[in-house]
């Protein structure tokens, strides 16, 4: 890491063109957008979009790659919507979210959430197809039954895999974020980005970029990191 | 309160001589019967007759083996009983209700334990005990029962991979006896362990079998096992799986690993369905191979299914 920040430094130091700034231009950058609030500001604009975006994605994905997985009526009407859905990166749905809900937040949720929710269905359908069917029927010879059995059984048995999904999810809803506010004029880190571009502001840009991947990093570590943990305890293997 | 929990534990503590445990005895076996019963499954095409006219009546207590080679419909037997599987056609009664679904008076032990690997060993003993409404006090009181029945109280707050397969079947049988049930079904529950570790698992379900008194009915295509656990053995044939005689074992408990009367028992047996697993063999391999042993005295020790 250190090393990669010195070939950093070296290399802006030999180019001298305010188009590859060094490290120190960034570093001033970020803590002038931290001091002046607009990157505390769109930080905390794409955290809340992206928390709001990515909880309605589980809370729509989870369900639906379980009905996928358990019902035949869900599959073969969902199943090919689903399929061919999550092959179309979710930002191509902006202008259609622009057009039915104007420039609100409306329209840029459902591009967070549509990007975040199929590939978390795609995970939980097949998390819960791979449950070893003796670990259902124990609990069905025990009287467990229907909405008990999927959610004190079937759900916890398919966890593991329900997780990677979550992070691939994840992964998607901070990109169609990101992608969405750069389109779409209305704070955010994204919007930064495009105004660091307008102003020929390279280290600022570069300093949105540093906070994204931060950003990235920490919800990796906060959110995943110990749900990981608890698997590899009780599963014995890391998550999916 | 103690009265209630006297109840609970359905007659009290027996305490077996061998050992020092207390050992909850529990309610007794009910009786199970199957009257002709056949099933069939892919139909309309390809239809694959798995069992048929299968007829068979375990009485209350009793120990029953299924015995034969793979697929001859043993496990499927054993699922109906459970309610996992319907039949196409015939019955299967517990004592006089028919069997219309799954239900925690008659528990299953799996091949693989199929204990929950996100619950500690002792809150998947509790776990039947949660569905069933027990509040923590008494739940705790009859999983520690349990755990000290199967030898694993110094293990219960390990998760199932922490613990070795026969610990796992251990377990999964003190999950089965949790909610007290009058039938337990073991579906080949140590034919992925070492052959120490059966014998010694097999000392263990006779002991837990003679203190509690539940009906059991254990599928095995180990003949000896067969032979050592059972009041009766009953033998199938495959291609449809059907049940071809029964042989009540007369010999007195509790058998030793090592008892020749087992052994003798156990190898005429052995020849007696040779030509039903030679018939396997042969559907199975590419050639007309012929099963060594098929003519001329078979080993007892001998698998007869999986791994032929």
């Amino acid at each position: 890491m250190a090393i990669l920040v010195a070939i950093w430094a070296a290399a802006s130091e030999i180019a001298r063109t305010p188009l590859a700034p060094g490290p120190i231009e960034v570093g001033r950058a970020l803590l002038g957008g931290v001091r002046d609030g607009t990157l505390v500001r769109a930080l905390v604009t794409s955290a809340v979009r992206l928390s709001i975006g990515y909880v309605v994605a589980l809370a729509l994905g989870v369900p639906l790659g379980t009905g996928l997985a358990r019902s035949r009526f869900v599959k073969q009407s969902l199943g090919p919507v689903v399929l061919g859905l999550s092959s179309v990166p979710s930002i191509c749905w902006l202008p259609l979210a622009i057009l039915w809900f104007g420039l609100s937040e409306w329209a840029i949720q459902l591009v967070v959430v549509l990007g975040a929710a199929l590939p978390v269905a795609v995970a939980t359908e097949n998390a819960v197809k791979h449950v070893p069917p003796s670990i259902e029927q124990a609990a069905r010879t025990m009287g467990a039954r229907g909405a008990r059995l999927m959610l004190t059984v079937t759900l916890p048995a398919a966890l593991p895999g329900i997780l990677g999904g979550a992070k691939v999810g994840w992964t998607f809803a901070l990109r169609s974020l990101m992608a969405g506010e750069l389109l779409f004029v209305s704070g955010g880190l994204g919007q930064l980005l495009e105004t660091g571009r307008d102003l020929g502001d390279t280290a600022l840009v570069l300093a949105v970029v540093v906070v994204i991947v931060a950003l990235g990093r920490a919800s990796e570590v906060l959110l995943f990191a110990r749900a990981d943990r608890a698997i590899a305890r009780r599963w014995g293997v890391e998550g999916a | 309160m103690f009265a209630s929990a006297k109840d609970w534990l359905g007659g009290g503590l027996v305490a077996s001589q061998s050992q020092p445990v207390l050992v909850p005895a529990g309610q007794a076996g009910s009786a199970i019967a199957l009257e002709d019963v056949s099933l069939r499954v892919g139909a309309p095409e390809g239809e694959v007759e798995i069992l048929r006219g299968a007829s068979l009546r375990v009485a209350a207590g009793e120990f029953v083996c299924l015995l034969g080679p793979s697929g001859s419909g043993k496990s499927t037997i054993l699922n109906l009983v459970a309610g996992l599987a319907r039949p196409t056609s015939g019955r299967v009664l517990e004592g006089e209700r028919p069997v219309s679904g799954p239900g925690p008076d008659r528990a299953v032990v799996f091949q693989d334990a199929a204990l929950f690997p996100w619950l500690t060993l002792r809150n998947n003993i509790e776990f039947p005990l949660k569905l069933q409404g027990l509040k923590a006090g008494a739940r705790a009181h009859r999983s520690e029962e349990l755990l000290r029945l199967v030898h694993l109280w110094r293990f219960q707050d390990r998760y199932p991979h922490e613990l070795s397969g026969g610990m796992r079947q251990r377990g999964a049988i003190a999950r089965a006896l949790a909610a007290n049930p009058a039938v337990l079904l073991m579906d080949e529950p140590f034919a992925a362990l070492d052959a120490q570790t059966r014998e010694i698992l097999q000392g263990e379900v006779e002991r837990i079998w003679s203190a509690t008194r539940k009906t059991v009915i254990f599928v095995t295509h180990n003949v000896r096992e067969a032979v050592r656990l059972a009041d009766r053995v009953v033998l199938m044939g495959t291609r449809p799986g059907r049940i071809l005689h029964e042989e009540t074992i007369d010999l007195p408990r509790p058998r030793a690993a090592t008892d020749e009367r087992v052994s003798v028992l156990a190898s005429g047996i052995a020849l007696r369905i040779a030509s039903e697993v030679e018939k396997v063999v042969r559907e199975e391999a590419d050639d007309a191979w012929v099963a060594p042993g098929a003519h001329g005295g078979g080993d007892p020790r001998r698998h007869l299914g999986r791994g032929i």
